[in-house]
């Protein structure tokens, strides 16, 4: 079969006016079903016609979806809540400004405005030979053409890698990390709760996914618990350009400080793992320290530990030890 | 008093349609019965077809037919065709499925079986220079239209200098040598030896070149995306082998082309076969997947330089060696790339070799200001290196070695028509304030250091003899038909600005007749090399002097007295007999006939303007005439860029903070329209410096990097904020309107006062290659692997 | 100026220019057929059993079109080939330039990146339906791109001036660095940023003494 890569393939939309019906039409369609967010992830795939469902489902008239709720305990944002929303919103940008900050990084305002946050996280790796439709691992083959000798792999992975070296691509997922948020996950069954970190998988656990969800599933909502609201925060995300561009790598970092101290920390990196990797090794070493220098380099020298590089993404080994450090360094 | 019209911001006469949404690009016309072309591009980097089976496609209801290579002209060795059976590139077009619409066409595409023979493929040139390297072609990797094929290789010799990271001494098919070296280097106080490496990257006008074609018996009629109008009517008509005249070609818009459109596309050719073939309208639309392909790529270069000073910083000696990735059809830009270099530092004593390299990536084509911009921006940074290294300021090191006016250079001698090189130097020193913003070199605040750079970047900028034409007819208004294409330039209507000014007209009264052939143009030239605003001043001139003489010619015969005693201003023409307007002129000179309206014509204009000129006979007073102001000595413009940048000394991210670009472009026609000129390709120059790429992966001979978002143009907010241009202004004295084109010179400037900034903010360290990604810095100032050699290709 | 505009070899020919002028912010189907999909049958009868209704009704430029629209047909595509508006450009067709730029309830979005069935009861703007459809009078957008005489090849310039009419509703006393960001999804390879940052910043500032 000769390969073209434009024209959406024909496919069934179903567009549910309720959550309920929603989970209805998943468990109904199970593997056959695609849920279309933003589309911003999902239309590439379509019009490269290398992932063809037959079945569509439109999540964008469900109201439970979007909104941003201030509950008692922090706040609730739907899944199907627009980034450009999420960025703006006044509770967000004035208690957890690191989902802000996040949101507000990614892509273009166009695409902020149509992508989701749920579908920000929910999204799957660039990994451009993977998305080229090559039968890698990922795309249930066996073999990663991205860990091949003489491959490109400047945006690959640098740690967790197990078989499969892409990255997640979520320029949201380590600040939701660095707050300690939860992601709730319902299929007709009921929901489940994840907490942020576990929501990614890596390789190791399923390598054809990016997160625990299955088919059936819906990410229905993300929780942000009060605990880290105005905390200290530092985002900052490194790519070749300044819009558009996914991170080469990001950092996303929370602190709490009683006075000049701080008492506890998250921290998590993105770019560098196929999954957002929270730096516990670097958060043990802060806590309790003001987040000077010296603090700061060991910080950033724990968090590339076990880091080992491909050909091409030795650099990255020193711009997340950097990016960790610079995290620290701001709070001092 | 008519306005002046030269020297002044007018909107160009098409902006209203542009920003309503009437303006229509190739991909916006439709025909009742309009059916859709879809391409199958080759998988394979260098394959031949073994077989085809297209019987299930074709028996999809709503497919209409298949268009094979073997129905598109094709030529003998390294040329491209619209279709292949022997692709050269993974990308290649093999084969169009026309369809009922676009759905039905990549259903099509996908139930055609085809089965390929992989053939051996090269990447890289210097693989296949190898001793015992693969070739780009089953024949060979050089050809000539004499010889044919042959196979060319370095010596082992040759390659264990490379490989021991020396410049090696090998022979090239392409030598040139001015003074005498050897000796000029053994008298340099210091000589520099570097290898250099400048990426291939793709041109991604906006605009992919969709066309689309019917034919109403013998005429076609063709709408194609392309840069220039008048020659690519030409052009089509050369390739499907027709009389032009039974072409009707409409390009009134050009979504950009920056080379790789010049006059039009290899792919124009499928819709006017296609719908010959199957009798229905053909629309082909290009998608930017194709376009990444079949859209053009500036050449790559792997060089080494060896480049001796004196004490005084002045460059006595050049020893230059590129070999230029070609892709599969040869592109010319090496050539161009050691003229501009002998003409940018003038050494006097310059050995220039170079090898074309045939190669299985996507096809290469002039990209704005080819090989200048990419030698500017790979020997200036050297130029500055020396600079330190003798203690000398760099705009300094700049101006010693600029061309003066008696410039003479490459392996012609070729002198130039003006030069202001040291001007717009100086005044871009001034614009920029150099004198201060040096002192900020290697300043840091906090992990950033700040870094200046200086790009002095030439380019050819002006041609001669072209034919203008213009008519008043008897609404009194003047109609300038222009055979320039509307890429975005505003030329169409600029170069008709000295031509209105002279006979009198206030712009208002002006119309600008392009876009459509049926509508008659005059043979013009390409929109390339820089050279419309030039060529068309003055063949517009021409025909308004033309037109100038015949308006007091029949002035004198209408009211008396002497033709010379009459004026032309704001639509009248007045004199001793008394006034007329130049619309009662235009009724007279159709009275009159003869020359006057153009029944009669000028001996010496081109064969191509006169069935056009014929088109418009007995219709007003006609003005045409070749450019006939001759001239000595090549027409080049200069802009002087100058950078100051923030690296980023933990990440490796550069931010472009300031920037200044000042041309020496002779007669400034439109201010507004050259100041974005300077911007647009500064750049462009700067995503050639810092994003832009192809790559391979070296095992497969596939590309990455082929969509836009990895391919990585320059967005808004990677964009210096602080943006400044400017103007030398002094007229190029050979030519009655003193102008010099500005489209290409900003190309190597921008490209080159960045890789110096770059390098100044390193501490005086130059990577020696483009792009400066974030990787490559930050592995540079860690001192960490790069993961590649040095002189790799497509490594992104 | 009317001489001036582009007018089609086609439409010369069959002398269609008052009505094509009338149509634009319209846009009327001036073609006959729908171009995109004619509906073949190797898409087989079990996709048109779906729920979704094919012929639905699209508010775009304020006026109500009906249109027969595929359930994987993208926005831009429909715009283009179904109801004649073509200033919308398809520049990569995958969210990756911004020449597809419209207005979903006067937010900016990629035309391209959307299915058709998405906005249906949502308000859809184009380039074409900024002007007064009764006078004629340009958009404060566009009276400032013409003022500064923005961009060069214009493909990207229907993008941009939705971008920046939704700009100027947005925030409509930007910086210019705000106003860079706000233009961030507009990518133009003649790289003309810096006048259409000009040509920005003074339709907010038109806009603002409105």
């Amino acid at each position: 079969m000769a390969k073209i890569r434009d024209m959406i393939p024909a496919f069934e939309l179903l567009q549910p006016t309720s959550l309920e019906a929603a989970l209805e039409l998943l468990d109904e369609h199970r593997e056959e079903a695609w849920v279309l967010a933003g589309g911003l992830d999902s239309f590439d795939w379509f019009k490269d016609r290398i992932k063809r469902p037959s079945v569509v489902v439109d999540l964008g008239g469900v109201p439970e979806l979007t909104g941003i709720t201030d509950i008692d305990n922090g706040v609730v944002i739907g899944a199907m809540t627009s980034l450009t929303e999420v960025e703006r919103h006044e509770l967000i940008r004035s208690e957890y400004s690191v989902v802000s900050e996040a949101a507000r990084h990614v892509a273009t305002p166009q695409i902020r405005n149509q992508g989701t946050l749920g579908g920000n996280v929910a999204q799957d790796t660039r990994c451009w030979y993977y998305r080229s439709g090559w039968p890698c691992y990922r795309a249930g083959g066996n073999t990663c053409y991205a860990a091949a000798p003489q491959a490109m792999n400047r945006e690959h992975c640098i740690l967790g890698r197990s078989r499969c070296v892409a990255v997640n691509p979520s320029d949201t997922a380590p600040a939701l990390i660095a707050v300690d948020a939860k992601m709730i996950v319902e299929n007709s069954g009921g929901p489940s709760v994840y907490d942020a970190e576990d929501f990614f998988i890596g390789p190791a656990i399923d390598i054809t996914r990016m997160t625990v969800m299955k088919p059936r599933d819906l990410l229905t909502r993300i929780q942000i618990p009060a605990t880290w609201a105005n905390a200290e925060f530092y985002y900052e995300k490194v790519r070749d350009r300044g819009s558009w561009d996914f991170q080469l790598v990001s950092v996303a970092a929370a602190f709490r400080k009683s006075g000049d101290v701080i008492q506890e920390a998250r921290i998590a990196v993105n770019g560098v793992a196929p999954y957002p990797v929270r730096v516990e090794a670097a958060e043990r070493i802060v806590a309790g320290t003001s987040g000077d220098e010296e603090t700061a380099n060991a910080a950033g020298e724990a968090a590339i530990e076990g880091a080992r590089a491909l050909r091409h993404n030795d650099y990255k080994i020193a711009m997340m030890r950097n990016l960790v450090r610079r995290a620290v360094r701001s709070v001092a | 008093m008519a306005e002046k019209l030269v020297g002044t911001d007018i909107a160009p006469p098409d902006l209203r349609a542009k920003i309503t949404g009437r303006a229509k690009y190739a991909e916006d016309f439709r025909a009742p019965g309009m059916v859709f072309a879809k391409l199958l591009l080759s998988p394979m980097p260098h394959a031949r077809v073994r077989r085809v089976d297209a019987s299930r496609a074709l028996a999809m209801p709503g497919v209409i037919d298949i268009l094979r290579a073997d129905e598109v002209p094709a030529r003998e060795g390294p040329r491209e065709a619209c279709l292949t059976d022997n692709p050269r590139y993974e990308g290649e077009p093999i084969l169009a499925v026309a369809a009922v619409d676009e759905e039905t066409a990549a259903a099509a595409i996908e139930e055609i079986e085809i089965d390929f023979e992989p053939l051996p493929f090269v990447l890289d040139p210097l693989d296949s220079l190898r001793p015992g390297g693969p070739n780009p072609y089953v024949e060979g990797n050089q050809f000539s239209g004499q010889d044919g094929w042959s196979e060319f290789k370095w010596t082992a010799a040759d390659f264990e200098a490379i490989d021991a990271g020396l410049m090696p001494d090998p022979e090239c098919p392409v030598e040139w040598t001015k003074g005498d070296p050897e000796s000029a280097f053994a008298e340099s106080a210091l000589v520099l030896e570097e290898a250099i490496v400048h990426q291939s990257l793709t041109h991604h006008p906006m605009e992919p070149r969709s066309n689309m074609a019917y034919w109403e018996g013998d005429r076609l009629f063709a709408f194609v995306s392309t840069q220039s109008s008048q020659q690519t009517k030409f052009a089509l008509a050369g390739a499907l082998d027709m009389d032009p005249e039974n072409i009707t070609f409409v390009s009134e818009y050009c979504g950009g082309g920056f080379g790789s459109k010049i006059a039009g596309t290899t792919i124009m050719q499928v819709p006017a076969l296609f719908s010959r073939k199957i009798g229905r309208p053909v629309m082909l639309r290009v998608t930017r997947y194709e376009e990444n392909y079949i859209g053009r790529a500036r050449p790559g270069f792997q060089s080494w330089l060896k480049m001796g000073f004196l004490e005084d910083g002045k460059c006595n000696a050049i020893d230059l060696i590129i070999v230029q990735e070609s892709g599969p059809y040869g592109a010319g830009d090496y050539n161009t790339a050691g003229m501009i270099a002998d003409l940018t530092y003038t050494p006097q004593n310059m050995r220039f070799r170079a090898v074309p390299m045939y190669t299985n990536t996507p096809p290469k084509a002039a990209q704005r200001g080819p090989g200048g911009a990419q030698i500017i921006s790979m020997v200036e940074p050297i130029l500055e290196k020396a600079g330190r290294e003798l203690g000398i300021d760099r705009l300094e090191m700049h101006r010693i070695n600029a061309p003066r006016s008696d410039v003479r250079f490459g392996p012609r001698d070729t002198s130039l028509t003006s030069v202001h090189a040291v001007e717009a130097l100086e005044q871009g020193a001034e614009l920029f304030d150099w004198a201060s913003k040096v002192q900020l070199s290697g300043q840091r605040n906090g992990s950033k250091v700040t870094g200046v750079g200086i790009g002095l970047s030439p380019y050819t900028a002006g041609s001669r003899g072209r034919d203008g034409m213009m008519i008043i007819r008897p609404d009194g208004k003047l109609y300038v038909h222009q055979g320039i294409g509307n890429l975005g330039t505003h030329s169409i209507a600029d170069t008709a600005r000295p031509a209105a000014e002279l006979l009198g007209y206030d712009w208002d009264d002006v119309v600008i007749v392009w876009g459509d052939s049926s509508r008659g143009y005059p043979r013009s030239t390409v929109q390339a090399g820089s050279q419309t605003t030039t060529a068309h001043t003055r063949a517009n001139r021409a025909a308004a002097e033309d037109a100038l003489r015949k308006i007091r010619a029949v002035a004198a015969s209408a009211m008396g007295g002497s033709p010379g005693a009459y004026r032309v201003d704001n639509g009248r023409v007045s004199g001793p007999g008394g006034t007329m307007t130049l619309g009662r002129i235009a009724e007279r000179a159709i009275a009159m006939g003869g020359e006057y309206d153009g029944h009669v014509l000028p001996g010496d204009i081109h064969e191509q303007t006169v069935p056009a000129a014929q088109m418009l006979a007995g219709q007003g007073l006609m003005g045409i005439a070749r450019d006939n102001f001759g001239g000595e000595g090549s027409i080049y413009s200069w802009v002087a860029g100058f950078a100051l940048v923030e690296l980023d000394e933990e990440t490796g991210v550069v931010e472009l903070k300031e920037y200044v670009g000042v041309t020496d472009c002779g007669t400034v026609i439109h201010p507004r329209s050259l100041g974005s000129q300077i911007f647009g390709g500064s750049i462009q120059g700067m995503g050639m410096a810092m994003t832009q790429r192809w790559v391979f992966d070296p095992k497969w001979g596939v590309p990455f990097a082929n969509r836009l978002y990895t391919a990585r143009p320059p967005g808004i907010l990677d964009v210096p904020p602080d943006l400044k241009w400017g103007a030398v202004d002094i007229p190029d004295p050979q030519d009655p309107i003193g102008a010099k084109g500005i489209g290409e010179p900003p190309v190597g400037a921008g490209a080159a006062a960045l890789t110096c900034a770059v390098a100044d903010a390193m501490g005086g360290r130059c990577v020696c290659r483009t792009p400066l990604t974030p990787d490559i810095l930050l592995a540079e100032i860690e001192g960490r692997d790069r993961g590649f050699g040095r002189l790799d290709q497509h490594i992104g | 100026m009317e001489q001036q505009e582009s007018v089609g070899v086609l439409e010369q020919k069959y002398s269609r220019r008052t009505f094509i002028k009338g149509v634009i912010a319209t846009g009327a189907t001036v073609s006959s057929t729908g171009y995109l999909f004619r509906g073949s049958p190797l898409l087989g009868a079990a996709t048109y059993q779906s729920a979704t209704e094919r012929l639905i009704t699209l508010n775009v430029n304020g006026q109500d079109r009906r249109v027969d629209v595929l359930p994987h047909e993208t926005l831009a595509m429909t715009l283009r080939y179904k109801l004649g508006l073509t200033g919308t450009k398809l520049g990569c067709d995958r969210a990756e330039c911004g020449a597809c730029t419209v207005l979903i309830d006067g937010v900016a979005q990629y035309g391209c990146s959307m299915l058709t069935h998405q906005v249906r009861g949502r308000a859809v703007t184009t380039v074409e339906g900024l002007e007064d459809p009764d006078t004629g009078e340009l958009s404060v957008v566009q009276q400032a791109v013409l003022e500064e005489g923005g961009f060069q090849c214009a493909f990207c310039a229907p993008g941009f001036i939705m971008s920046m009419t939704a700009m100027i509703q947005d925030n409509p006393n930007p910086t210019r660095e705000e106003a860079a960001v706000a233009l961030s999804g507009n990518l133009c390879r003649c790289a003309d940023y810096d006048k259409i940052l000009t040509c920005a910043m003074r339709a907010a500032e038109l806009a603002r003494s409105v």
